[in-house]
């Protein structure tokens, strides 16, 4: 078959680190072909298909260089972030910018617009305000966008990694409708659901070389510890997981919190309700529920971010009593980078403890503490918006429940996590859960639940509806495979 | 978060943008240079009445809208009546200093602050950005280059505003003090910044990644082009203008023809 990617001894280098990112990377894709792109973060996945598409050299500058080099005339390229893809506020808009840029005359548009948002499954009226769309939807949007350049070659750069398992699932069901013989090329780091759609794996090592290349079941049979040691999120992941995953124990202890008619304001309307509740230490509570059902905004409400009213008691006294808060309940948010408030990761640990006026000697020795348990003690001094995600999100954890806190209100503290980072998050989280804390965290991730969830609360439009302990679930249990 | 309010489209916004643009900005130069109090108050009503029956939104949207533009015409009103120079003296009271010209151009300057305010609120609110820089494309040949930089920019408004939100959230549950100063505006500025300057870095990418070049030929979604209520709009500013002038001279309200 025709080759309509084809790259020869590439050298790349981006400015300011040191020795080659890419070292005579040659690679080269036959027309058709589906290719999935894996390795560690860091080792250059997406760059290297920022240089098929021509994204490098022509839209952003990083030295390069290769004996040949040959890309695709039209290709389209899906990005990570649903946020930063468009430059139009409106759905229909979006897409005829698209259609604009190649010169597609004006009365054609209407109809291919409509047609674009058919074929990627989009329900919407095409005058859709992008804003009012959830991240499945936008990258959705995005691929129609792209659609509309009529692409033989489309380049999904990690196009779920901010997406929810709903969103996920229905962007590639999208992918794979759409694909009609058109050469794709993809770098993901969940791979349940792309493996079955690929027919090629290219796994690249750490140090920017290609390790594996060949027939996509093959590879992965083959690589499956390296694929496991890189934290790439593979079909089996958790019960490979449960296999090394040690005993729980669980008990429970003395009640926490307490909420009666409990309701949580923004402005003047009533966002979220809660008849009666409790929360004890020790207890681990999932809070589930479709989006904008009104998860975030009962953690607000705990966190009194919000006004709010009825019954609300902590640690035996009512919430106006417990003043200041954080000294009782560590919060931790979606974006990590939003709570640092330091230059250095050290004083984002030490910062809460100063602030309460602890000991210098007894902050040096907590700080120390919380660098090993957290694996931060090699990044300590650097500033923490130079982390990668993961150490930001251990970071953002470390740094919230530094004081002690006996209850924790996570918000999708997994998201957009690599499967080796969300393993050691859950077990430090786990870690403080068995010395007594309680842990009550946002979650899409049913597999998140049913391993470490002790109990679950269910929001529907605005109201806790359902409180249910469930099953303990031991992961000894599932050896042998016998788990699911 | 509820960003955008909901409104009726009036003819004002089937008007060409340009053609209402330039129609704005010539008034507002001449405002500036009305000297005669009579004629800016009849002007400042005659727009204050297109304000509020000529751009469709609800009345207490249009009032929360206006509250501002009225107060910086009372500000600059009273500031201009009280410390302003003069011969015929009326109050004398400490530095307080009100004579019949300070109060006279007092309120004329107040009145010319509001109507500059009316000619822009009517602009804006009857105008969408999209509209806008397609029909500075079109009619005044704009570079793409400029009007989707705008447009992308646009759009990351709504964002950083839902983020700044979740910022302030995020230091109280820190335990930031909630102190007023420098080390605040950084604390806001350098995550909303990092945030913007890489998703404004990354849409840039994502529209060359579109094939957009900045320049060269275009089709347009919108062909933004003229119509009936453009001569509509001309003809009715037009003798918006002359009757407020004719009835300004010819029947005043004060005796006072020049405040200068």
């Amino acid at each position: 078959m025709k080759n309509i990617i084809a790259i020869d001894r590439l050298r790349l280098k981006f400015p300011g680190r040191d020795g080659l990112l890419f070292r005579d990377l040659s690679l080269s894709i036959a027309e058709g072909e589906k290719v999935l792109l894996l390795g560690p973060s860091g080792c250059g996945k997406s760059t290297l298909l920022q240089v098929m598409a021509g994204i490098i050299p022509h839209s952003v500058d990083v030295p390069m260089k290769a004996e040949r080099l040959e890309r695709p005339e039209r290709w389209g390229y899906v990005f990570q972030d649903p946020d930063a893809q468009f430059c139009m506020p409106y759905a229909d808009e979006e897409i005829a910018f698209a259609l604009e840029n190649r010169s597609v005359p004006r009365q054609e548009m209407p109809a291919r617009i409509r047609a674009l948002l058919d074929q990627v499954g989009l329900e919407i009226i095409p005058h859709t305000d992008i804003h009012t769309l959830s991240g499945g939807m936008k990258q959705r949007l995005a691929l129609a966008s792209v659609l509309a350049l009529e692409p033989d070659v489309l380049f999904l750069d990690e196009p779920t990694a901010l997406l929810d398992e709903e969103g996920t699932k229905a962007v590639w069901q999208t992918v794979k409708q759409v694909d009609r013989g058109k050469t794709v090329v993809i770098v993901e780091h969940k791979i349940d659901h792309v493996l079955d759609f690929v027919d090629r794996i290219v796994l690249l090592g750490r140090d920017g070389r290609i390790i594996a290349d060949g027939e996509a079941k093959a590879v992965f049979s083959d690589y499956k510890d390296v694929i496991a040691a890189e934290g790439i999120w593979y079909p089996g992941v958790w019960d490979d997981y449960d296999r090394t995953a040690r005993r729980r124990n669980r008990h429970q202890g003395e009640e926490l919190l307490r909420l009666s008619c409990f309701r949580g304001f923004r402005g003047r309307e009533a966002k979220i309700y809660v008849p009666e509740a409790t929360v004890h230490a020790g207890e681990w509570i999932a809070v589930t529920g479709k989006n904008g059902a009104g998860k975030s905004t009962l953690l607000h409400a705990l966190m009194q971010l919000i006004h709010t009213d009825g019954e609300y008691v902590l640690l035996g006294a009512d919430i106006k009593q417990q003043h200041p808060l954080y000294r009782h309940i560590a919060f931790v948010f979606q974006n990590p980078e939003w709570q640092f408030v330091t230059h250095s990761v050290r004083e984002e640990l030490a910062y809460s403890l100063r602030l309460e006026g602890r000991p210098e000697a007894e902050i040096e020795e907590t700080i120390a503490r919380l660098l090993r348990e957290f694996d931060l003690v090699e990044q300590q001094d650097q500033h923490p918006y130079q982390l990668s995600i993961g150490q930001k999100r251990r970071l953002s954890v470390a740094a919230s429940i530094v004081a002690g806190q006996r209850l924790f209100l996570l918000d999708e503290p997994t998201f957009g996590q690599d499967a080796k980072n969300t393993f050691a998050l859950l077990e430090m989280l786990e870690a403080h859960r068995e010395q007594g804390a309680a842990i009550m965290m946002v979650t899409h991730d049913e597999q998140i639940v049913r391993r470490f969830a002790t109990r679950r609360w269910v929001i529907e439009d605005g109201t806790l509806v359902r409180d249910e302990q469930l099953d303990i679930r031991e992961p000894a249990l599932a050896e042998g495979g016998a788990g699911r | 978060m509820k960003w955008e309010v909901r409104c009726r489209e009036t003819w004002l916004h089937e008007t060409n943008p340009s053609l209402k643009l330039i129609v704005l900005v010539v008034l507002f130069f001449a405002v500036l240079f009305i000297h005669n109090p009579n004629v800016l108050i009849n002007v400042s009503l005659a727009l204050f009445v297109l304000f509020c029956f000529g751009t469709g939104y609800p009345a207490n949207v249009l009032f929360w809208l206006f509250l501002p533009f009225f107060l910086v015409f009372v500000s600059t009103a009273s500031s201009m009546m009280m410390f302003g120079e003069g011969t015929t003296t009326w109050v004398r009271w400490g530095l307080i200093h009100i004579t019949a010209e300070s109060f006279w151009r007092g309120v004329h300057i107040g009145f010319r602050a509001l109507a500059l305010g009316l000619l822009g609120l009517i602009f804006s609110l009857t105008t969408r950005p999209v509209h806008l820089f397609y029909s500075l494309m079109q009619q005044l040949k704009l570079k793409p280059k400029y009007a989707y930089s705008f447009l992308a920019a646009v759009r990351l408004l709504p964002i950083m505003l839902e983020e700044f939100q979740t910022i302030r959230y995020a230091l109280k549950v820190r335990g930031v003090p909630n102190k007023g100063g420098l080390s605040k505006v950084k604390r806001y500025a350098i995550p909303l910044l990092s945030q913007s300057i890489r998703r404004a870095q990354r849409i840039a990418v994502a529209m060359e990644a579109k094939r957009f070049s900045g320049s060269g030929r275009r089709t347009f979604y919108y062909e933004i082009g003229f119509g009936k209520y453009d001569v509509l709009f001309v003809a009715l500013f037009a003798a918006l203008m002359f009757v407020a002038y004719y009835a300004g001279v010819h029947y005043p309200y004060i005796s006072i023809s020049d405040v200068r």
